[in-house]
């Protein structure tokens, strides 16, 4: 009763006491409310951010789970640890056993086996390109493509040939120019194009042998690939979409350039730079005028209009000239200078020039040096060390919804799991049997290594042996032959060949992505159990650097909390020090008369209590507020990095329960923690101050 | 001559002050008794010791040397917590600048203390403070803040609010030093009404000879001795006349 009432009897002081320190109250308030708003909003904007981190995660590459190789040395790192594809993380021999372990898990979803590398394919040359064309089509006795290919070659010769001419006005060193003008002009003769009617492959191969090495080498690109079970992988990473093209196909072989490296390094290269320029101008909000780097781009692009000129032949180089000089009357000079003028665009004409190219010279070019349904040769380093190359084609396009143009999600291109193995550097089922073949053929005989000095030297002796590789792979077996292979790719093969077989890790997609915890430590049970030695980790461990990457925007945002709320303690320590001077009679008279010094703590720690629940429930309530507008309108992802944090574009917060208790008992906790020493300087004020005359 | 029995005993007293590097001697051996149910004022010049003995009998403050008994407890010998809790139960206050708490209103200014003892229930606080209220003329004004109230109205405030605990002894420090004197002598004699119809002890320090003269005994201080402690006793060259201030 006594209790209540002296309660009462604080909370009415309290109260009158803040009302009656308005000024104090209010900059107090004011600092307690921001702080809250600044915690409400901070924790669900990265709250928001670490859920669309983990749908941008486990929606493209890592699934919930992911499980591999205990004996691994390195992490796994799915979007870059150290060197991309480098990383040894070991490999799951058989992955039909981890699939069966797994599979006896309730919560899995699926499995799905993985193995990220790194390899490079080659973009042929413009000449090269060209004669490959030519040559295919005289191989098939097309004849209509012929005359277009022959002015194009000739174009190219002709380019060719005019800038040896410029290199001799500055070179002493004539001899070598003028042989290669001397084959160029060979090349231009009307006399060889009349022999090609006759013997094309003649001349193909004289231009091949003698010409083409004077060309430009392709474009070496280097690409990171995912192989996996392409089926699987479609059905359960729901954001996969294709844009170009077709999906590879069940059980084939094949390859998907994911649509971000599609654009911006197998697309041809003017393409490339008008898109570039395009995406800083409108998407990073940069102005020619003011970037240097965009004006160096510029400057440096405007000179590499031989990419477009390359590929024309005589016919559209005067149409692209006719019409460059239509849109350009004030340039003087050939195509070469109206492009090099088209292409140094400003902020004033880029977009103009941007629709343009795409109408009017993007359609007479080739614009990506791979296209759907090519084959192209990928090269790769076996994990032993010999360069593996492998036909694969390329079957379409493809990006992670939502994601598209973001780098880190995108950086991935897909191929499938048998190819893979193929370029890790493991054989085939059909290559062990042609080597066991080879084996029986010639009488080689396994031997283990322990064995091998009986075998040679003892009773076995004369017999002819060969040494078991230890890890059960004959990835040396053929080294002998040649250092690079070409293998001719099989185009389809089982589902049976896919699981049991080789992968690096496995993705695990869980049914409730909420049980993650509880799930691993069954996945982990059951891989024990099946006698497995494997790590499982969440996809926050898995994905590497970028997983960590929320916590550093966490233990930021918790820096500035714990930054701003020193301040504010400072602050709100200051004013109720003054406060608590101003009101030395006060309590000076309450001692007096017989209050003990607990009750004058109380009576300050409840004042700045109230305040503190009163700013921090408005604090609380605007920051619920504005969060909840801003996940209405959506944040916009202020560069490509973001909008793989963001899970898309832009980020659509929520504020949950949790951030605004959070808000709350933090604001409460640093309001007392504020009050503790001008309470205690309280306490401290003797009875006799009330004793002493006022003035 | 001593009708009621002691309420308060000191004996021997000395207070001194630390001042920078010199102590100032407050009082220097004082041997006083105040009897239950007196109306003693405590006269003397500024700086004889007047608040400094009205802070020992009133418990804020303890005696360098010497002991005070104030209701048969040795204020030497307790705690800050006891001393409080002494205050609380026994003792009121009024002080010269009234202190009232400026943020509650008259009723529960006076509601205060009573709250702080605790026991009582809403019905019995309210009781008690609209009796006390009557007592000291406010009835009126009970709804009303401090700054709303004449000095005169605050000082009555405080005076109901000393006395609504019921206590042994009212300490009064120049009460009437912020009034003018008609106020003053309205409040005095307010005073002397509650000590003959409640018999609650009062000791009152003064220096206005107007006010001294309403008392039933006068302890003359200077300079932190008595030099008159009201029953006869007269100390030293103390033909001290009572000063005469304005």
């Amino acid at each position: 009763m006594g209790f209540i009432d002296t309660t009462r009897m604080l909370v009415l002081l309290a109260f009158r006491n803040l009302f009656s320190h308005r000024v104090k109250t209010a900059i107090v308030g004011m600092i307690m409310l921001f702080g809250t708003l600044l915690v409400v909003m901070g924790t669900a904007l990265v709250d928001s951010i670490e859920r669309a981190m983990e749908q941008s995660i486990t929606a493209s590459l890592a699934g919930h789970l992911q499980v591999y190789s205990a004996k691994g040395k390195d992490q796994l790192a799915l979007f870059g640890g150290g060197f991309m594809g480098a990383d040894d993380i070991g490999r799951i021999d058989d992955f039909s056993k981890v699939q069966d372990a797994l599979s006896k898990v309730a919560n899995v979803e699926a499995v799905v086996p993985m193995g990220l590398e790194g390899a490079t394919v080659t973009a042929p040359g413009e000449l090269e390109g060209a004669l490959e064309r030519l040559r295919v089509a005289v191989r098939a006795n097309d004849k209509a493509p012929l005359a277009t290919l022959q002015a194009q070659i000739k174009e190219l010769l002709q380019q060719m040939k005019e800038e040896r001419k410029v290199s001799l006005t500055i070179t002493t060193d004539t001899k070598d120019l003028n042989e290669q003008i001397a084959k160029l002009d060979e090349g231009l003769s009307d006399a060889l194009w009349a022999r090609f009617e006759e013997d094309p492959l003649a001349v193909l191969e004289f231009l091949d042998t003698q010409v083409a090495p004077l060309a430009e080498e392709g474009r070496l690109m280097y690409f990171r690939y995912l192989g996996t079970d392409v089926d699987l992988f479609v059905q359960h990473f729901d954001r996969f979409e294709v844009v170009k093209g077709e999906r590879i196909p069940p059980h084939t072989r094949g390859f998907m350039f994911s649509e971000r490296f599609y654009e911006r390094v197998v697309k041809h290269r003017i393409a490339r730079y008008m898109d570039r320029v395009n995406e800083s101008l409108h998407e990073e909000d940069l102005t020619i005028a003011d970037d240097a780097g965009l004006q160096s781009l510029i400057r440096r692009s405007a000179r590499q209009h031989r990419y477009i000129t390359y590929q024309l032949d005589a016919k559209e180089s005067a149409q692209l000239t006719d019409e460059l000089k239509a849109l350009l009357p004030e340039v003087q000079g050939g195509l070469p200078e109206l492009l090099a003028e088209f292409l140094t665009v400003t902020d004033e004409n880029f977009d103009a020039r941007y629709a343009w190219f795409y109408a009017h010279v993007a359609p007479m070019l080739e614009m990506y040096a791979i296209d759907v349904g090519d084959t192209m040769t990928v090269r790769s380093y076996t994990k032993s060390g010999f360069l593996k190359a492998l036909n694969i084609k390329l079957f379409g396009v493809y990006r992670f919804k939502g994601l598209e143009s973001s780098d880190l999600a995108s950086g991935t291109n897909l191929m499938d799991m048998l190819t893979f193995r193929e370029l890790y550097g493991l054989m085939t089922d059909a290559k062990k049997a042609e080597l066991s073949a080879i084996k029986d053929e010639v009488g080689l005989k396994d031997v283990a290594a322990e064995d091998a000095e009986a075998a040679f030297f003892g009773e076995g002796a004369g017999e002819v042996v060969a040494r078991v590789d230890a890890e059960g792979f004959d990835e040396f077996a053929d080294v002998k032959l040649a250092r690079t292979e070409t293998v001719a790719v099989d185009r389809t093969f089982t589902q049976s060949e896919v699981d049991h077989g080789m992968a690096l890790n496995a993705a695990v997609v869980l049914k409730d992505r909420t049980r993650i915890k509880a799930s691993m430590i069954e996945v982990e049970q059951a891989l024990k159990d099946a006698g497995l030695d494997m790590k499982v980790v969440d996809w926050r461990t898995a994905s590497g650097l970028v997983g960590q990457f929320v916590l550093l925007i966490r233990a930021v945002l918790y820096i500035a909390i714990f930054i701003i709320f020193v301040v504010a303690l400072v602050i709100i320590n200051n004013s109720m020090v003054m406060a608590t001077m101003e009101r030395t009679t006060e309590i000076g008279t309450m001692r007096a008369i017989g209050a003990q010094r607990r009750l004058v703590l109380n009576m300050f720690m409840l004042e700045t209590m109230m305040l503190g629940v009163l700013a921090g429930a408005v604090g609380a309530g605007l920051g619920a507020g504005l969060t909840t507008w801003l996940g209405a309108v959506g944040l916009p992802a202020p560069n490509r990095q973001l909008i793989f944090l963001f899970g898309g574009p832009r980020l659509f917060p929520e504020v949950g329960a949790s951030n605004l208790v959070a808000g709350l008992v933090v604001i409460i906790v640093v309001s007392l923690i504020s009050t503790l020493y001008p309470a205690f300087i309280a306490t401290r004020i003797s009875p006799v101050a009330a004793m002493r005359t006022e003035e | 001559m001593r009708a009621m029995p002691a309420i308060v005993q000191l004996q021997g007293v000395h207070k001194d002050y630390p001042l920078g590097n010199l102590v100032v001697r407050a009082l220097r051996g004082v041997d006083l008794t105040f009897d239950k149910g007196e109306f003693t004022t405590v006269a003397g010049p500024s700086g004889s010791g007047k608040t400094t003995l009205l802070n020992l009998v009133g418990c804020v403050d303890t005696a360098t040397r010497g002991t005070v008994t104030v209701d048969g407890a040795s204020t030497s010998a307790l705690k800050e917590s006891k001393l409080t809790e002494l205050r609380l139960r026994k003792l009121g206050f009024i002080f010269q600048s009234f202190n009232l708490i400026g943020v509650l209103n008259l009723f529960q200014n006076v509601e205060f203390p009573l709250l702080l003892q605790g026991g009582l229930t809403k019905g019995e606080r309210e009781s008690r403070v609209r009796d006390i209220v009557d007592k000291v003329g406010l009835t009126e004004q009970m709804k009303q803040r401090p700054n709303e109230l004449s000095g005169g109205q605050r000082q009555r405030v405080a005076i109901a609010r000393a006395l609504v605990t019921r206590p042994s002894i009212v300490l009064a420090d120049e009460p009437t030093a912020n009034l003018d004197s008609g106020t003053g002598n309205a409040i005095i004699d307010l005073m002397k009404h509650l000590n003959e119809t409640e018999h609650t002890t009062f000791i009152f320090s003064t220096h206005d000879s107007r006010v001294m003269s309403r008392a039933s005994r006068i302890v003359q201080l200077v300079d932190g001795k008595v030099v008159d402690d009201g029953h006869g006793h007269r100390t030293g060259a103390a033909a001290v006349a009572p000063l005469a201030e304005a």
